[in-house]
């Protein structure tokens, strides 16, 4: 196993009593942008939430390493420590608790470097000018009566505030919304070109493959019933766009 | 030549039938059960009860205000205690009684006719520990008067505070009545408080219980005039084995009149607490708009908050809203502030905070807020 990425070996993970994971390989290197593709219930999902470690997701065999430490052996809030960011696709709705507040609360507990109120709010402005986005937000209950654009742009900004050393971007829904794409894109784009960012690994997780047009993917796994079946270039991506899924699935014989 | 007020609060015939009905007086409220442990048909009271103990100062009088204590007010403002002092009907329930048969300390607040008052008024009662005080305070309004009362207690170890409140308004007058109780673990106040909303009125009552072993609390309001509003914001959060008991009713006696009242409470550890939110609207009270909003949060196994809304409504045109949530924090919102580095004892407290703001956002100051929010903090530990 590699010292350095995010490095997934043979994951097994349940959900309940069905089994949805069954053997993933897969290495995030750092700075590197790797896309996971598959149709509908092919366990996109179950890999992140395992990943970061959601309570009714169960990993039953395997591993996964963040450069080097075993992540599967700590707490949820102790893996976002290590650096690794889950951009959720239904972020929950926390009444009474402002964006400002929440962001100052996260920033601290994975990047305790101190930053004074003043100095943290110019930098969340200075982050929310780079993803256009309105300093109201600030003051708003976190994604409480959020459309959904406005919670991606909100998981954008998270992204961009605590500039992890591993994001993955659940955006499995999100092939369809031109805004959103556009958000995520622009996100990926402003963390990788700045200092904090630079070295940030991205798996980006989708069903579509038009998100491929505003991140460029170094790596395109395609993931059917809990498995990867296939790793190419951004090609593959390409081929998924032209002919959906069907061939690949015929060619690899993947059940799903 | 002693008047009608000054007989009312200490005359010896008046405190034995106030006892008299105190003891004959059930609360109507539930026996102990699995949870709830306190019998508040057979509270004990400390063996010397005086009446008149305890002390009471006022801060924030201005001009066009009369802010003084009981005593003084029966001796020389006679006729203006006597146009609210017994007013209510809050003296016939029965911690209202019991406050009456030792009443003594209190306050009398009257604000002039069209004086607008900036600053809030302070109340503070003062005891000793293991003291009982039998707190009254009056407050009456002129037509178009506003102003902002914020009543507080300073109890040692033990107090027993039973203290009442009566609003009296005059037309389009407007009165903010604050109620902050942080008494000591193991003191216990009783309160029961009304007010008399006329035409064009606006009552705002804001509570927050969050002290004493037990806390048994009323507000009944009645509207008597067309126009009039009624606002009723609660929360309370008991934790170690505190126990809140809380009834708000508000009666909408005539028409084209508005309420609106939201509870937020919590509970943790072995707290209990238990709510009655009453909305009445007469036959004749068409255009009425009744709001009520409850909901409770528990944050562990033994604690537990029962609550009930009530709707009486009599009439055809209204709108009459009510809702009510009892449940745990969703994991679903742990896990997303867990997924962002924050411990989850720490979310849970973010959380339960955030739940208390749609209430503390209706306490009239940032300082009272930031008091508020400070208060809770420490509570959900």
């Amino acid at each position: 196993m590699s010292a350095t990425g995010l490095a997934i070996h043979d994951l097994h993970a349940r959900v309940d009593e069905k089994i949805i994971l069954k053997g993933i390989d897969l290495v995030v290197e750092p700075g590197k942008v790797h896309a996971l593709m598959g149709p509908n219930g092919s366990g996109k999902s179950t890999l992140a939430f395992s990943l970061t470690g959601h309570p009714k997701y169960q990993v039953t065999q395997g591993g996964v390493t963040l450069d080097g430490e075993d992540l599967l052996a700590l707490a949820p809030e102790k893996r976002a420590r290590l650096g690794l960011f889950l951009s959720f696709q239904y972020p929950a709705a926390i009444p009474g608790v402002k964006v400002a507040n929440f962001l100052h609360a996260a920033r601290q507990a994975v990047r305790p470097d101190g930053l004074g109120p003043a100095k943290f709010r110019q930098l969340l402005l200075d982050k929310m000018d780079t993803l256009d986005m309105d300093p109201t937000f600030l003051g708003r209950y976190l994604n409480d009566g959020f459309s959904g654009g406005e919670k991606k742009r909100l998981e954008m900004l998270q992204l961009a505030v605590l500039a992890p050393k591993y994001a993955v971007l659940d955006e499995t829904d999100s092939g369809l919304d031109v805004d959103a794409l556009r958000s995520v894109g622009n996100a990926v784009t402003a963390l990788r070109a700045s200092d904090e960012g630079k070295n940030t690994g991205f798996l980006i997780i989708t069903h579509y493959p038009r998100i491929l047009q505003h991140v460029t993917a170094d790596v395109v796994h395609i993931m059917m019933d809990g498995r990867i079946v296939k790793t190419g270039d951004a090609e593959l991506a390409h081929r998924v766009e032209r002919e959906g899924y069907d061939t690949i699935r015929e060619e690899t014989g993947a059940l799903a | 030549m002693p008047n009608a007020a000054a007989t009312a609060v200490l005359d010896d015939v008046a405190r034995a039938a106030a006892l008299a009905h105190y003891r004959g007086t059930r609360s109507g409220r539930d026996k102990p059960g699995r949870y709830w442990k306190i019998d508040l048909e057979a509270l004990e009271l400390p063996d010397a009860l005086q009446p008149g103990a305890g002390t009471v100062t006022f801060s924030g009088v201005a001009l066009g205000i009369v802010a003084c204590d009981l005593e003084t007010a029966a001796r020389e403002r006679g006729a203006l205690l006597d146009r609210a002092y017994g007013v209510t009907a809050v003296r016939s329930t029965k911690f209202g009684a019991l406050a009456t048969a030792y009443a003594g300390l209190g306050a009398l607040v009257y604000v002039a006719r069209g004086v607008a008052a900036d600053e809030p008024i302070v109340i503070t009662y003062s005891c000793a520990d293991g003291q009982a005080i039998f707190p009254a305070t009056v407050v009456l309004l002129e037509d178009g008067a506003r102003a902002t009362i914020v009543e507080r207690f300073r109890a040692g170890a033990g107090a027993l505070v039973c203290t009442t409140t009566e609003l009296v308004t005059g037309n389009g007058s407007d009165i903010t009545y604050v109620g902050v109780q942080t008494l000591p673990q193991d003191a216990r106040i009783l309160a029961s408080r009304a007010a008399l909303v006329q035409r064009d009125a606006r009552v705002a009552w804001a509570f927050a219980d969050l002290g004493a072993e037990l806390a048994a609390a009323s507000a009944e309001s009645t509207i008597v005039g067309p126009g009039a509003r009624v606002e009723v914001t609660a929360l309370f959060f008991p934790s170690g084995d505190q126990h809140v008991d809380l009834v708000t009713s508000i009666s909408h006696d005539v028409g084209n009149s508005t309420s609106d009242t939201i509870v937020k409470s919590a509970a943790t550890q072995r707290g209990q607490a238990r709510y009655l939110g009453n909305i009445r609207i007469a036959a004749h009270a068409q255009q009425s708009a009744a709001s009520l909003r409850d909901d409770a949060l528990l944050l562990s196994k033994q604690s537990h908050i029962d609550s009930v809304p009530a709707l009486e409504i009599a009439a055809n045109d209204v709108r009459a809203f009510h809702g009510a949530t009892v449940g745990a924090i969703d994991r679903e919102q742990i896990f997303y502030m867990e997924s962002r580095g924050i411990e989850p004892r720490e979310a849970e407290r973010m959380i339960a905070l955030g739940f208390f703001e749609p209430a503390i956002g209706r306490f009239p100051s940032e300082a009272l807020r930031e008091e508020l929010r400070a208060a809770l903090r420490a509570k959900a530990g």
